[in-house]
């Protein structure tokens, strides 16, 4: 079996419903897989997550006043859609084009005319691609770093992904020794040292491809430490 | 005039007996806290040994036997340590091992195999040595505090990365080879021969790349107003890619 079969059994491994033979065979892998190691890890922290959160949701106040409104809204659009894309004979030249009998000669000829249509359309876009000027090209991720929207998509994702792995961090972080506190703290310390500083880097220079580079190092090493001790 | 009556100087000397006997315990009881343990393993050519420890230092040797030999000191008796031999060789996850423990403490490692081997050491903190290794793999990842040490490393990819603390390389690099190395706050060194090749990429936030010997200046250009060296060292053949966000990076001829 590959990594990709074995990783479908993941989630039965982790319930505990796997059957013994299967579950040696996957021990065995996973002892020398990291990637399926890895994938395990993470099926477990999810799961613990949802576990840790069931139940902490309020119930609503009064659930049959609340469908009746969800009810009324949804019958409510269904009505003002029906009013607004219902076409009438009298108008609608779509309806009147799609109730129209046409001879196997018109058919013939309407799609003759598209299939020329559409073979100069991709012709023309073949050629305009093979001789547009460098300039113009599609720009790779490396130049389109200058502009600012791309940098702060890229810091906004990472910045979700750290949120979580910083939340489940906290979630266990009373429970170290002050030494592992403290040492966490100082080296996370620094890697918001690296990405405050590229920040301001790329604040001053948009197209400095070095800050960018180091920022993405970065931001990608904060997640990894967050993750890791986030079982700790 | 007595200063002290015959009672009181029996009941002194009770006294000084019970806390020697106490003194004696308490040395006895450190003495003991800690735990050795030392095993041996077969090892075939080229195996490949994985360590995942939680904090501790690791020490790396190469001797003429087809064994590994682990050799652990334990802070905490009651801490988890279970190799495991696979298809490739031997693995030891002290994270694994030990999970949602906190009292694991500080495992100290002595790690003795052939030099044929390939080497993936992790550890959230602590050292990391590594002695004349020359398999095919040899890694050394600390994700906090910890220096890391590689002499007489000799292998076709080598990974060094730590958070804070100090990188030490005294190698080879092979043609065809690739070599990271990456530290948050720390300096980064190489040490090499001066007959190596390889194609370079060296950044340095702060600005302190010292080339020594190796630099080229027709071969060789300075990106980001200094903070970036690009180029070739030789034949170009090995990838080699430093990065280190807040400390220097130096070379040095061997």
């Amino acid at each position: 079996m590959n990594c990709e079969n074995y990783q479908t059994l993941l989630s039965d491994f982790v319930d505990g419903a796997l059957p013994a033979e299967d579950c040696t065979r996957l021990e065995l892998h996973l002892s020398s897989c990291r990637d399926c190691t890895d994938a395990r890890n993470d099926l477990s922290v999810i799961i613990d997550f949802c576990r840790e959160q069931r139940g902490v949701y309020d119930p609503v106040p009064n659930q049959q006043a609340m469908w009746l409104r969800i009810s009324n809204l949804i019958e409510a659009e269904n009505g003002s859609a029906n009013q607004v894309q219902a076409p009438t004979p009298e108008t609608g030249w779509l309806f009147r084009l799609m109730h129209r009998s046409f001879s196997f000669g018109q058919l013939a000829g309407a799609v003759g005319a598209a299939v020329v249509i559409v073979t100069m359309a991709t012709a023309f876009s073949v050629y305009r691609v093979a001789n547009v000027a460098p300039s113009m090209r599609m720009p790779d991720i490396r130049t389109s770093v200058g502009s600012g929207a791309t940098i702060d998509d890229r810091i906004r994702q990472q910045q979700e992904t750290i949120a979580y792995w910083n939340q489940r961090v906290e979630l266990n972080k009373a429970r170290w020794n002050p030494q592992m506190r403290e040492t966490f703290e100082r080296n996370l310390g620094v890697i918001d040292a690296a990405v405050n500083d590229s920040i301001e880097q790329l604040k001053v220079n948009p197209h400095d491809a070095v800050s960018e580079d180091i920022l993405n190092d970065a931001l990608n090493d904060k997640v990894a430490l967050l993750k890791e001790f986030s079982d700790l | 005039m007595k200063l002290f009556a015959s009672d009181n100087r029996t009941q002194l000397k009770v006294l000084s007996a019970v806390f020697a006997v106490v003194i004696v315990l308490a040395a006895f009881d450190s003495a003991f806290a800690q735990q050795k343990i030392s095993r041996r393993f077969p090892a075939p050519k080229n195996v490949r040994f994985e360590l995942k420890n939680v904090t501790g230092t690791i020490t790396v040797e190469t001797w003429d036997r087809d064994e590994i030999q682990v050799t652990a000191l334990m802070d905490n008796r009651k801490a988890t340590f279970n190799p495991r031999q696979t298809e490739s060789g031997l693995v030891i996850d002290i994270v694994g091992d030990n999970r949602g423990r906190n009292d694991v403490g500080d495992m100290n490692f002595k790690i003795q195999l052939p030099s044929r081997s390939s080497v993936d050491l992790e550890t959230r903190s602590g050292q990391i040595k590594v002695q004349n290794v020359q398999g095919d793999l040899v890694r050394a990842h600390i994700w906090t505090s910890g220096d890391i040490q590689m002499l007489g490393v000799n292998a076709a990819r080598v990974f060094a990365s730590n958070t804070s603390g100090d990188i030490f390389f005294d190698g080879e690099f092979v043609s065809g080879g690739t070599y990271e190395f990456k530290s948050g706050r720390g300096t980064i060194s190489l040490q090499l021969p001066a007959s190596c090749g390889f194609h370079l990429v060296a950044t340095s936030s702060v600005k302190r790349i010292s080339m020594g010997p190796f630099w080229d200046e027709r071969r060789m250009q300075l990106l980001g107003e200094g903070r970036r060296i690009t180029g070739d060292v030789g034949d170009g053949r090995a990838s080699v890619t430093i990065t280190n966000y807040q400390g220097e990076i130096k070379f040095f001829r061997r």
